[in-house]
């Protein structure tokens, strides 16, 4: 353990992100989609590359399948250096085949994650900020 | 017929030592590593006057080193942002400088210092445009990313994790006949598979050395070289893939890199194949890297790495050589124009100990993930 507590990395959101972590804070996951096409964005653009539509934030269901998953034992990166180990996983949401997130795994051990394991999103506090991120729990 | 680029070709090569911590500055480490390409090439550095290099804000710009060896009449010179992904792109670059008259004596330089490793985050960071989503997850560095690619590969062909650690220890056994490597003890598949677990299924030994040091090469125009002492090694062409915005998460097929999409255009526009090839230099950051690219570039099928580098066919008297250095696994990761180095001795027959016989063609990957570069460089035009 550090001295003084170390944070976890924190976002800078951009233009086209900051409605993801503001709906984050406000307890909703949304992803942004096309409004012409219905297609779904991540990461979040402006327009739709495919028909060039204009986008929006819509709320997810949250559930998905784990697509790959790494258990983390190297202290690497501040805010999790005491955390070890911790799983994350890079979640492929139901709403669309490919549309991904990468978030920790939470209420499993590490031994106990497989690739397509269902799960379900939750939100939660991210230390050192006004961030509110999504983790996900096998169901 | 053969590519355009073949009217130029590399005609010298340097390097610094790779040490741990150099305590020299990248501009000191990139002024020894062009000196002495330079003098290699049979040249003074008032001949240059093209000059390029790649990096991520960590080391020199290209004008800055020309003026640090001394030469302030430079009429080409490139600073491209990137990483492994760009090396291959780097030298093709320069060599179409040249074939288009832009410049007639071109050194191209990586350099690495001790304030870059990529493996590890020291202080709290914040972080925007793609990694925003993971990094607050302490998802982050670039062994996490591809470590999360190889699980995915594991799932779909059912490859082991003793097939990374083959790929590991067949470079790890290419270093120890290697006086410039940095990592040169004796590793067993049993070595390997006891070795510490960093990022489950990346254990210490799949991941690249991180080195101090700096590589260089000066290429010319093919009629120029035909006088210079060495023999002049021809770029016979190249096949670049930039897709998916670089976007680690989003890339269509994990079990895939690049190399899909770039492999098709090398093979299309050289005329050969893998099998062809006598000496790979594939880019090496992380074990898997090496696993998807090799299956992407044709040496084999998808799932086969594990038995092929077991059955000594990426080794001497297999089907071909792959990294013969040790690799950025091994040798050190000087972001892969240490490849380049190594593609070139080989080629001109000047590797010693670990001279690959009669060597004439060698592909040179770069990069990993959804964005690279590759090139095959001849011994002779094509």
């Amino acid at each position: 353990m550090s001295a003084v507590e170390e944070i976890p990395p924190q976002p800078v959101p951009d233009e086209d992100s900051i409605a993801f972590w503001q709906a984050t804070a406000n307890g909703r996951l949304e992803v942004c989609r096309c409004q012409q096409c219905r297609r779904w964005l991540q990461p979040p653009l402006e327009r739709c590359p495919g028909c060039w539509g204009e986008t929006a934030f819509e709320p997810v269901a949250g559930t998905g399948n784990v697509h790959s998953f790494i258990v983390v034992h190297q202290p690497a990166i501040p805010g999790y250096r005491d955390k070890l180990p911790y799983t994350v996983a890079l979640l492929e949401l139901d709403e669309q085949a490919g549309l991904r997130l990468p978030g920790r795994l939470v209420g499993v051990e590490p031994e106990d994650v497989t690739v397509g394991q269902r799960v379900t999103a939750e939100l939660e506090e991210l230390p050192g900020g006004d961030f509110t991120v999504a983790v996900f729990r096998p169901v | 017929m053969g590519s355009a680029l073949g009217g130029a070709a590399v005609v010298g090569i340097g390097r610094t030592a790779f040490t741990r911590k150099s305590g020299r500055s990248t501009l000191a480490m990139t002024v020894e590593s062009v000196r002495e390409a330079v003098a290699d090439a049979g040249l003074s550095v008032g001949d240059v006057d093209g000059i390029i290099n790649f990096n991520t804000g960590d080391s020199v710009s290209s004008q800055r080193v020309a003026h640090a060896i001394g030469n302030d009449d430079i009429g080409w010179a490139v600073d491209i942002q990137g990483g492994g992904n760009v090396v291959a792109q780097v030298v093709s670059t320069a060599a179409a400088a040249i074939v288009t008259g832009q410049c007639d004596v071109a050194v191209v330089f990586r350099t690495l210092g001790s304030g870059t490793r990529y493996g590890r985050i020291d202080t709290t960071v914040q972080v925007g445009g793609d990694v925003q989503y993971g990094a607050p997850h302490g998802y982050l560095v670039p062994p996490q990313w591809f470590a999360m690619w190889a699980r995915r590969h594991q799932h779909v062909y059912g490859s082991k994790p003793e097939d990374l650690g083959a790929v590991a220890v067949t470079q790890r056994t290419h270093a120890v006949a290697n006086p410039h490597a940095i990592a040169r003890t004796p590793m067993t598949i049993d070595d390997y598979m006891s070795s510490r677990m960093v990022f489950d299924p990346f254990r210490v030994p799949d991941c690249c050395y991180e080195v101090d040091g700096s590589v260089a090469l000066v290429l010319t125009s093919e009629e120029r070289a035909r006088d210079l002492p060495h023999p002049p090694i021809h770029i016979l062409g190249q096949g670049d893939s930039f897709g998916y915005g670089g976007n680690v998460d989003e890339f269509d097929d994990l079990t895939c890199m690049y190399s899909r999409d770039a492999a098709r255009r090398l093979w299309s526009k050289t005329g050969l194949k893998a099998q062809d090839i006598d000496v790979a230099l594939m880019y090496d950051c992380f074990t898997y890297t090496v696993m998807a690219t090799f299956e992407d570039f044709g040496f084999c099928g998808k799932g086969e790495v594990g038995d092929f580098f077991r059955e000594g066919r990426a080794t001497y008297g297999g089907d071909v050589v792959v990294n013969p250095h040790g690799g950025l696994l091994s040798e050190g990761y000087l972001h892969g124009l240490n490849h380049h180095y190594e593609a070139v001795l080989q080629l001109r027959g000047g590797a010693g100990p670990r001279q690959v016989p009669d060597a004439k063609l060698a592909l040179v990957t770069a990069g990993a993930g959804p964005y690279g570069s590759s090139l095959v460089y001849g011994s002779e035009v094509a």
